[in-house]
């Protein structure tokens, strides 16, 4: 090879690769309004951004798996933990996390409510862009394996397809969305940021009992039934399962989940004695 | 050193140095804080301390590759330099630019961006610098109306990385095009025009240090270059896996990025050839090592590593883990901090007026082997938390949180290691500060003599 034909070489390859890569660009931009649900980005969305940037998020979380890796992912962080817990932990994360007891905590940040909602509705528009299926399986803050219960290993996959409802129960409550088992553990005495679900008929029974208990429910399918659809109807009072009387809980499952899907979610916990 | 204004290069690779030499400070610190307990949590957190260290790389490299730029253009063109007083004003404003973007962002003053955090007015200044630089040297060829290959891909390449930071200039409402344009900056810019910068060092070091014919290693730059180009423009795919982006980036980054380790290999091809032909007979023994060094490291850990998570099926799960700043410590250092120090290293006898073995200190041998210890050492700890993070928290879904806390023996390593680097950093300034000597009036005449400037030809 001369020294021309290897110039030709370069220029060649060099105009051919920018030019392949200027149509894809221009078929991405085609594509990006449906992938990206960019008719939902509003002014709020916006503005959730300006405070994602100028708190300089990406350099300790990843979103869409981009950043750094000193603190967890967030790209379904709104579909794991719902907006009335995300609240509360913008205001004080120390509150829900200890440097001695999780490793790290994150700083608190001098947020606004309405910078918080903001952000929120922000990180929530970003979970719903379409990532191809990623991150194939749940990437959760806290939970699944905690000190000598590691509640992953050992149990198989939950099996959507399976006919029987408690299967179909165990893989919605292990998906995200609903993301239940991002703050609800099944290991009895493991509080992630919800109570426990370990035992839960047996639970739901002493506290229909209960001379507190406020709700509607008469037996403890409905008080299971309930705590889902409606969280507020009787709130427990731990360090981090309400404030002022209110559920962390996203309180829309009534909306967001299919009658059925709330069924076989029942049926499953049913079957945590 | 043949002409007078190469002297310029000097301050530039002092600056260079200096940010360096602070890189590593906040570089340990974000190591400790993987450690934890954090007690500067509410005064100097994790994201500011990472934020600096990465922008300290980007200062640091471009001040040395247009210091590099400075001392290769003249000698190239065989001409004096355009202005020397805009290269110092042009130094003095990039200086003040970085500074202002470090001090500012211990007081929050960031754009978020990941890498390209400095605020709006500051990426104005560095447009601007840029564009003095690339006229600087501009009018410089113009004036002696010689351009050799070597400078022109390495001025290509720097004038190619003004014209991919605009981009950075811009902001869109939707978050996945923002990410899909920092891109063309980001990626364009390491796995493309500073491929263009490194390959053009590379064979001006070589062919300076090895004394092969110019037209042979000047052909085989051609062809790296465009290897370099049909990986690296189509491999940026692969940074538009799982963002929001159209399915066909998936293919289209996994075979692309599967042949960007060709660039890194057939540079260490180019150097073994190079160095095979000569013998290995510079005296300058340091800027050898460096040189070596550069197109070895750079085949580890941009082209085996980067390949490591490239593929869709394997970055699925690998996708945002610690495997990422694996990859990225050993390709930055062995593909950019390399090249810069072996210049630096080349440079030095002849802006200093000593001879090449002046350069024979055995701080100056300590500074790269543990520098290229400790960097082999910190890549192994974030390998193995890397793999065991994808294992624990991805595969197996265990928190995030529980995750790190069994890494810690891992980022007990890095810190470890990390030191040893920083220790290579420290005897590498300690040289290059104390050891090599000052710029002095008659060096130019002196070098002019000396046994580089003969062989150069």
């Amino acid at each position: 090879m001369t020294k021309r034909a290897a110039r030709l070489f370069f220029f060649i390859s060099t105009l051919l690769s920018a030019l392949i890569f200027t149509v894809l660009t221009i078929d991405s931009h085609r594509q990006f309004p449906k992938l990206t649900n960019a008719a939902d980005i509003d002014e709020r969305v916006i503005a959730g951004k300006h405070v994602w940037h100028r708190e300089n998020c990406t350099n300790c979380h990843t979103l869409l798996g981009e950043g750094a890796y000193y603190a967890p992912d967030l790209t379904k962080i709104t579909q794991q933990r719902g907006a009335p817990y995300l609240r509360e932990f913008l205001k004080d994360p120390s509150r829900f996390y200890s440097e001695a007891r999780d490793g790290r905590l994150m700083p608190t940040l001098d947020l606004s409510d309405q910078d918080i909602d903001d952000l929120i509705a922000f990180l929530g528009w970003v979970g719903r862009i379409d990532t191809q299926g990623w991150p194939p399986r749940p990437i959760l803050v806290r939970g699944s394996a905690i000190p000598g219960v590691p509640a992953a290993l050992g149990v198989p996959a939950p099996q959507a397809s399976s006919p029987d409802p408690v299967e179909q129960g165990r893989a919605v409550y292990h998906a995200t969305p609903p993301g239940c088992a991002a703050c609800h553990s099944i290991v009895p005495g493991v509080n992630i940021v919800g109570p426990t679900l370990a035992g839960m008929p047996a639970t739901a029974a002493v506290r229909l009992k209960s001379p507190d208990y406020r709700g509607k429910a008469t037996d403890v399918e409905g008080y299971i039934r309930e705590s889902i659809l409606n969280p507020n109807a009787h709130v427990l009072t731990g360090p981090t399962y309400s404030t002022d009387g209110r559920s962390l809980m996203p309180a829309d499952y009534g909306q967001t989940l299919k009658p059925e899907q709330v069924d076989q979610i029942v049926a499953y916990l049913l079957t945590l004695r | 050193m043949r002409y007078r204004s190469q002297r310029v290069a000097y301050p530039y690779f002092v600056v260079a140095m200096l940010l360096f030499g602070l890189q590593m400070v906040f570089g340990l610190l974000a190591a400790a804080k993987y450690l934890g307990p954090d007690p500067l949590l509410n005064v100097l957190p994790f994201d500011v301390v990472k934020a600096i260290h990465t922008n300290l790389l980007l200062v640091w490299l471009l001040t040395g590759f247009m210091g590099a730029a400075y001392y290769v253009v003249p000698e190239e063109s065989r001409v004096e330099l355009y202005s020397v007083r805009l290269a110092y004003i042009q130094l003095a404003i990039w200086t003040a630019m970085g500074v202002t973007a470090v001090v500012g962002y211990v007081f929050r003053w960031t754009a978020g961006n990941k890498l390209l955090e400095q605020p709006f007015p500051l990426k104005v200044v560095i447009v601007i610098v840029m564009l003095m630089f690339l006229y600087n040297i501009g009018m410089t060829i113009r004036a002696s109306g010689r351009l050799t290959t070597t400078e022109g891909v390495l001025v290509a390449g720097l004038a190619c990385s003004a014209l991919l930071y605009l981009p950075a200039l811009f902001e869109f409402d939707n978050y996945t095009v923002s990410v899909f344009y920092r891109w063309w900056t980001v990626h364009l810019w390491v796995e493309g025009v500073w491929e263009m910068i490194q390959g053009a060092l590379l064979a001006y070091l070589l062919i300076r240090l090895s004394g092969v014919d110019r037209e042979v290693l000047e052909k085989w730059l051609y062809v790296i270059v465009g290897l370099t180009f049909i990986s690296g423009i189509l491999g940026t795919a692969h940074h538009y896996y799982w963002i929001g982006v159209p399915r066909y980036w998936l293919p289209i980054g996994g075979f692309f990025s599967a042949l960007e380790p060709f660039v890194f290999f057939a540079m260490a091809m180019y150097a073994y050839y190079a160095m095979r032909r000569s013998g290995l007979t510079h005296p300058n023994r340091m800027a050898l090592h460096w040189t070596i060094g550069s197109a070895v490291f750079s085949a580890l850990g941009a082209g085996l590593l980067g390949l490591a998570h490239t593929w869709p099926a394997v970055n699925k799960w690998t996708h945002g883990t610690l495997i990422t700043p694996m990859h990225g410590h050993m390709a930055f250092f062995g593909a950019y901090v390399m090249i810069v120090l072996g210049m630096i290293s080349y440079a030095l006898p002849g802006l200093t007026g000593r001879g090449e073995e002046s350069r024979e200190t055995s701080a100056g041998f300590w500074a790269f082997w543990l520098q290229v210890g400790g960097m082999f050492g910190m890549t192994m700890a974030f390998a193995a938390a890397g793999i065991t993070q994808t294992y624990l928290e991805r595969i197996l879904s265990i928190g995030y949180l529980e995750t790190q806390l069994k890494l810690q023996v891992h980022f007990l390593m890095l810190v470890a290691t990390g030191a040893v680097f920083v220790v290579g950093v420290a005897l590498y300034l300690w040289d290059f500060f104390f050891l090599a000597g000052r710029p002095v009036e008659a060096a130019a005449a002196r070098a002019g003599a000396a046994p580089a400037g003969s062989t150069a030809g």
